[in-house]
């Protein structure tokens, strides 16, 4: 029981990541592939807080508003570069927090940091886990039907074009990665007190570009395709047991399969079978 | 002497780079795809001379079988995975690229394991040269010296043969060079058999180096390579070969300066990134 | 000053090349200035730099007596110097109604916070509908911006720029692409717009239309102002049909 307990928390962890990615890519058309550094900074913020004797509530906000406002600090970027270079950058940044991370003997270096407090039980957990991964679900589909959601679609298609009609296009990036790194940044906090225990390599490319599969197979700004990614490829590996030995060349097969074939992913497929075009 | 010492190394680095960035900024010159398999071809590359190697025994023979290899598999990619989606917007194309690094890096462990396999026999590993009070890795001079012949191999290539001068005219403007009878499809073929020939070659190079193949080696190397050919303005080979030695310095340095504060991967991205927030357009692109 | 807005010795050069050299103009509450000139005579880079999207070299642009030549495109848009691109942009995966709906709550999308906490579209729609109405595309506006033709996308783009509520409207080659009817019909609806009370310039090279409903022309050759003045008059001196032609001989003979 505590196993599926455990796996439905991971799940729910992967559906507040994944529709973080998907409001800053999906939604408003800000390619990032870095989300793991946020996932990470969330963790780290966090963790340090609690270990220091902080309540669980507050540790949170820390690791929400660290990996949100580092979040901000990277929309700024997003201004100065577009698409295939603010790929690289954000790229690079995952880069960067891992570096960092890994250098600092305050953040536990290699090792990480262990033995952090864990207030609640397994059930805590999840029921905080899914808490937060279905006021996630409900913020994103409010965002998609909020002028706000409007405003990113403009952004997204053309952001010269949506200038012109008076959009404050920079406004809106950083809204956007704020957004979606703070969701980052909770799922971390969560993972943190969760497991106890954070080393940085849980935070690295790899963990960014699983995130980005999630998105991807799912269906880039479907909210619900997302949710269906994510909780796919949680499950995935453990319902195919054999799986997890071959888990990323899975992903990575996923993702080609999906770009080459459908590239609206799974809602993409799903409204073709509907006839709808994509909302 | 030590400061010379670190710059020998960050020229050595830097022509690895060099090697895999070129074949980067040729693909995206072209299509406007960030190649990121690379990783990928520099890999198995690297996997074939070091079979072959161990096979046979003999060195030039393994770098003949990793490029033949390597040069086969990069148009092969293009074929089934990048030419059908030239159509879609352009994070397809990078999202794919990364399915096949991570799919393939997987492979490569269950194929050949984990932890990586060695040459079985490596002269230049332990054979060292000896100059003004330096001494330099054998495989690191080969690396200069293959970095050096290639580059210009290709420089010669692309401004003296037809071929060359084909291929940049398909990037300046591809209907015009059609019109012009040149086969765009050849073009791109070419293209992505120069970039894997150089990323095997490289890859055997650089296992050589470390005397170790092991599946995610490609992986940095190419994701540095993409920010290089950011910096060096996109399908500028001369920016290309100028970022990548310019990186190369600036690892070796700032491993020594910042190795409290960062790792040397970070080093090379925050100068990226800075690089890029002062000049969005590159350092020799141009502003749009 | 009864000047909607002012440009001051406006200069621009791009790598050696004067693209705009010291211009001057005022344009005046009401009018429908048209904006002419042969190729490479600078219109569009003023028009550019008039509304924001280049900076100048030197010069300053005033708009409703305000100083504007630091502010950036939105901002100007939020103030109602508005401009519709030569090139048509339309946001591809959007209905024609959902275009000009994007336009059509500036209030709202001002601020990414307060439109976050806003859902309720019914205004906007109803605006939306009304204006591609108006612009006599009424019938197309639930359908893609993807799959409807040039003519539907640049009555769009008008549309979506009035939704903003503009003081003034520039437009860049509103007539470029369209065939002889449809240009005539377009422009036709530009002059009715002003009519209403829209100020409104247009850079244009379909000198027909041009001449047809502007009330005032300016000229634009080499960067610098040629000529001004009512449409006839201007057509009408030699150095504006050398400028066009090479020589002075009939300009305009279409009308």
């Amino acid at each position: 029981m505590d196993y599926y307990v455990s796996v439905a928390t991971f799940a729910a962890l992967n559906v507040i990541l994944a529709l973080g990615l998907n409001l800053i890519s999906g939604f408003c058309g800000q390619v990032s592939l870095g989300h793991a550094a946020f996932y990470g900074l969330g963790a780290y913020a966090a963790a340090l807080c609690s270990v220091a004797g902080a309540p669980l509530g507050l540790s949170m906000l820390a690791g929400v508003l660290v990996a949100g406002l580092a979040g901000a600090v990277v929309g700024f970027a997003a201004l100065r570069v577009r698409e295939d270079f603010l790929a690289i950058v954000t790229m690079g940044v995952g880069f960067l927090f891992l570096g960092a991370v890994r250098k600092q003997q305050w953040l536990g270096a290699e090792m990480g940091i262990a033995r952090i407090p864990s207030p609640l039980d397994k059930w805590g957990y999840a029921m905080l886990a899914i808490g937060a991964a279905i006021a996630l679900v409900l913020l994103s589909a409010h965002v998609r039907r909020s002028w706000m959601g409007r405003a990113f679609g403009a952004v997204a298609q053309d952001e010269d074009a949506a200038r012109t009609i008076g959009i404050d296009v920079a406004g809106y990036k950083i809204a956007a990665f704020f957004l979606g790194t703070a969701a980052a940044g909770l799922a971390g906090a969560i993972y943190a007190h969760m497991t106890q225990l954070i080393v940085p390599d849980a935070f690295n490319f790899v963990q960014s570009v699983t995130i980005l599969a999630m998105v991807v197979v799912g269906g880039i700004g479907s909210t619900l395709g997302v949710v269906a990614g994510a909780v796919l490829l949680t499950l995935m590996p453990e319902m195919f047991r054999f799986i997890n030995d071959y888990k990323l060349l899975v992903y990575g097969a996923l993702l080609l399969v999906v770009m080459r074939f459908s590239p609206e992913g799974l809602a993409g497929i799903v409204y073709r079978l509907i006839g709808r075009r994509l909302a | 002497m030590y400061y010379v010492e670190l710059l020998l190394i960050g020229l050595v680095w830097g022509c690895t780079y060099a090697m895999m960035a070129l074949g980067l900024t040729l693909v995206y010159g072209l299509l406007r795809i960030l190649h990121v398999a690379q990783a990928t071809v520099f890999t198995l590359g690297a996997y074939a001379g070091l079979l072959t190697a161990n096979g046979t025994g003999s060195l030039p023979l393994a770098f003949l079988v990793g490029a033949l290899v390597a040069g086969a598999s990069g148009p092969v990619i293009y074929r089934l995975v990048y030419q059908p989606i030239l159509d879609k917007p352009p994070f397809v194309a990078l999202v794919a690229s990364i399915g096949i690094l991570i799919a393939m890096e997987d492979g490569f462990r269950l194929l050949f394991g984990p932890y990586g396999l060695s040459f079985a026999h490596n002269p230049w590993f332990t054979d060292t040269v000896g100059f003004a009070g330096l001494s330099l890795n054998v495989v690191q001079i080969w690396i200069v010296i293959a970095a050096v012949v290639l580059l210009s191999a290709f420089a010669i290539f692309a401004s003296r043969t037809r071929a060359g001068v084909a291929w940049r005219a398909t990037v300046s403007d591809p209907p015009i060079a059609e019109s012009f009878g040149v086969s765009v499809r050849g073009v791109r073929y070419t293209a992505f058999f120069i970039a894997s020939v150089l990323a095997g070659i490289a890859g055997v190079l650089v296992g050589l180096l470390n005397n170790l193949v092991e599946p995610g080696m490609g992986g940095l190397i190419s994701y540095k390579g993409l920010a290089i050919i950011v910096l060096g303005g996109l399908g500028n080979v001369p920016g290309t070969l100028a970022a990548s030695l310019l990186l190369g310095l600036v690892e070796a340095y700032g491993t020594v300066f910042l190795d409290k504060a960062l790792d040397r991967d970070a080093i090379a991205f925050l100068f990226l990134i800075a690089i890029l927030m002062v000049r969005p357009q590159g350092l020799l692109g141009k502003a749009h | 000053m009864s000047a909607i807005l002012a440009g001051e010795g406006l200069s621009i050069a791009f790598g050696g090349v004067r693209a705009v050299a010291g211009v001057s103009l005022k344009v005046e509450r009401g009018e429908l200035v048209g904006l002419i000139g042969p190729n490479g005579a600078g219109k569009t880079t003023l028009l550019r730099l008039l509304t924001g999207v280049l900076a100048p070299d030197a010069g300053r642009v005033a708009f409703e007596g305000r100083d504007v030549t630091r502010l950036p495109i939105h901002r100007r848009a939020q103030l109602g110097l508005v401009l519709t691109h030569q090139i048509v942009r339309p946001f591809r995966e959007m209905t024609l109604a959902e275009n000009v709906m994007v336009a059509a709550a500036p209030e709202v999308t001002r601020r990414p916070w307060t439109a976050l906490a806003r859902v309720d579209a019914r205004a906007a729609r109803a605006r939306a509908l009304a204006l591609l109405e108006r612009l006599g595309i009424g019938d197309a506006a639930d359908k893609p911006a993807r799959s409807v033709p040039l003519g539907y996308l640049k009555r769009m783009q008008v549309a979506r720029a009035l939704a903003l509520g503009p003081r003034l409207l520039m437009l860049d080659e509103p007539l470029a692409g369209l065939n002889y009817t449809e240009a005539a019909r377009l422009a036709d609806l530009i002059a009715a717009l002003n009519a209403d009370g829209l100020t409104m310039v247009l850079v244009e090279h379909n000198l027909g239309e041009v001449t047809r409903i502007a009330r005032r022309l300016l000229v634009l050759h080499n960067g610098a102002v040629l000529a001004e003045g009512a449409p006839r008059a201007v057509m009408a001196r030699a150095e504006v049909r050398e400028a066009y032609l090479g020589h002075a001989g009939a300009v305009g003979a279409h009308a």
